[in-house]
């Protein structure tokens, strides 16, 4: 309970009575990289506001540090860095000049200043003024603005967004080394799993406003499971040799799939259709992606999983598209 | 007390290199060339009919219309590039930012009134009226008084500006108020009421019989009803405000 960094109870924000956020329960606790996920709309960027106290929440509590926000908000907010959907910036200053906006209300030593650039890489470009900037500058100007207070709990709203190959990545080295070297808990929104998984300890699905999984990344993974696939010659007859053994596989493509299936299972099985003069060509292990495994908790409670097929698949493939991205 | 003195260093920066200062100057300098180009007599009251020259334009349109696009220029930055949602995530509270906002508007009309002053000083000087016979006491509640009168104004263009995220809307909504500002003035009924015109009653009070309309009223009058309509724009403001979801 006190070392939670961020703790939300029934978070519900409506806007024209449809839930954007509803009845949320996000718990962080110190040091973790939390990856808030979900697809866009799902309501992270309107529960992100309501942690910084940008929109009041319609009911609920939120606390930070172990601090109702409503009461203590500028205090919290002293200790927080925070970047919202796009980064903010004022065009007509250059870098430098727009960090010190932020400084003189923070109140931080000067060399902060260098020191956050230096962290993102813009102190090249420092001098120059913020309206040619491409968008990756200005996002990592975004992060050395959320930097600059030296702050407890970052948090970050799609951070990697607009930015190229190489950028991601170094946002992404830059987020992971922050738990370690300076104890800061951070919180980074994305509608892709794939970089949540590569950066985050923990990790909250959000869907239509509701949480539908939080916990850490591995139990992600293993509630992703894994499949036996063999592949070998004589599928139909190996299918009794199995179900001697006290296996029930189904037949998928020619090759037998085992799931929820032991060591010793494996082994005892391999042995016998061997002795029954199967040739096996292949054992493997397949595991259900997270993509789709993120995909059917996130397709909304409407759709029943038979459902999802017709009406999930155009979306399906666009969202794996972008995931690939 | 703390975070409003930075929210207001912080606003400074901002400003920075911006033009605003060049607006402030803009006024008064037109004003000059009106004064050059008008034809006052050297007499006795050589300095009051200058400044009452000068001043027409000045009280009628040029301050209120600055006054807005003040209240305008300390907004549009924020709203330019998201700086709302950045600013409010710092530890400074809304209503310090939105005090220190109207005092960078305070700032400018009182330096823009100053160089209105300087104007007809030097308009006066370069027309070689005596230097001595220079009514300070007059030019002082005038231009004292005009700054006073635009704070109602200031207050209520900072409230739509902080509410549009439009640059233009706030000035077009300024301009078109600010037009009807002689017909209105000439009402003794609307005329203290009207934010627009106050700046103009107040300054444009030329005392004795040649007052006419709302200009006849007692200055005292009029600053109650300045003063309750700054309180009453800026609780609006402030109030909207505090609540603007961001």
């Amino acid at each position: 309970m006190t070392d939670m960094m961020i703790e939300t109870r029934n978070l519900t924000k409506k806007y024209k009575g449809t839930p954007a956020v509803d009845a949320l329960n996000l718990a962080i606790p110190r040091g973790e990289i939390y990856g808030f996920l979900g697809p866009n709309g799902a309501g992270k960027t309107t529960t992100i506001r309501m942690l910084l106290g940008l929109i009041k929440p319609d009911s609920g509590v939120v606390q930070i540090f172990g601090q109702d926000l409503k009461r203590e908000r500028i205090k919290i907010l002293r200790r927080v860095g925070s970047l919202v959907e796009y980064p903010s910036y004022y065009g007509h200053l250059n870098a430098v000049e727009n960090l010190e906006t932020i400084r003189r209300i923070l109140n931080v030593p000067k060399s902060r200043i260098d020191e956050v650039l230096q962290t993102v890489g813009l102190t090249k470009d420092a001098k120059r003024s913020v309206k040619g900037y491409s968008l990756g500058m200005k996002q990592r100007l975004g992060i050395a603005s959320a930097l600059l207070g030296s702050p407890e709990l970052l948090i970050l709203d799609e951070p990697t967004n607009g930015l190229d190959p190489s950028g991601i990545l170094e946002i992404r080295e830059l987020i992971k080394k922050m738990p370690q070297q300076q104890g800061i808990t951070v919180l980074v929104s994305s509608h892709l799993l794939s970089e949540v998984e590569q950066m985050a300890s923990s990790v909250g699905i959000v869907n239509q406003g509701k949480m539908v999984f939080q916990d850490s990344i591995p139990n992600l993974q293993r509630k992703a499971g894994s499949e036996i696939h063999i592949a070998l010659s004589d599928p139909d007859a190996a299918m009794i040799t199995a179900r001697e053994q006290g296996c029930f596989p189904r037949l998928d493509q020619g090759h037998l799939v085992f799931k929820g299936i032991d060591n010793g299972q494996i082994a005892r099985l391999v042995a016998a259709l061997v002795d029954a003069r199967h040739s096996i060509y292949r054992v493997e292990e397949r595991r259900k992606s997270l993509e789709d495994l993120f995909l059917t908790m996130t397709s909304g409670a409407a759709n029943a999983s038979s459902e999802r097929h017709e009406a999930g698949a155009p979306r399906a493939a666009g969202l794996r598209k972008e995931a690939a991205q | 007390m703390g975070t409003w003195i930075a929210a207001l260093r912080s606003e400074r920066i901002k400003l920075g290199r911006s033009q605003i200062m060049l607006l402030a100057v803009i006024d008064p300098v037109l004003c000059a060339v009106i004064g050059l180009l008008a034809n006052v007599g050297k007499g006795e009251g050589a300095w009051a009919g200058l400044m009452l020259a000068m001043m027409v334009l000045h009280a009628m349109l040029f301050l209120p219309i600055m006054t807005g696009i003040f209240s305008a220029y300390v907004c549009r930055y924020e709203h330019a590039g998201g700086g709302w949602k950045q600013i409010l995530s710092l530890p400074v509270s809304r209503s310090a930012l939105y005090f220190s906002k109207l005092l960078v508007v305070m700032g400018t009309l009182a330096l823009n009134q100053l160089l209105f002053l300087i104007a007809v000083l030097g308009v006066g000087a370069l027309k070689g009226f005596d230097l001595a016979l220079i009514p300070w006491a007059d030019f002082g509640i005038k231009i004292l008084g005009g700054f006073v009168a635009c704070l109602p104004l200031a207050a209520l263009q900072l409230f739509v500006s902080t509410m549009w995220s439009s640059f233009a809307a706030p000035l077009v909504l300024n301009v078109v108020f600010t037009i009807p500002n002689i017909l209105i003035a000439n009402s003794a009924t609307y005329g203290p009421y009207y934010p627009w015109a106050q700046p103009m009653l107040v300054m444009m009070q030329a005392g004795g019989q040649y007052d006419f309309g709302a200009f006849g009223l007692p200055a005292e009058t009029l600053l109650i009803t300045v003063g309750g309509s700054f309180v009453l724009f800026l609780t609006a403001g402030l109030t909207y405000f505090n609540r603007k979801p961001v």
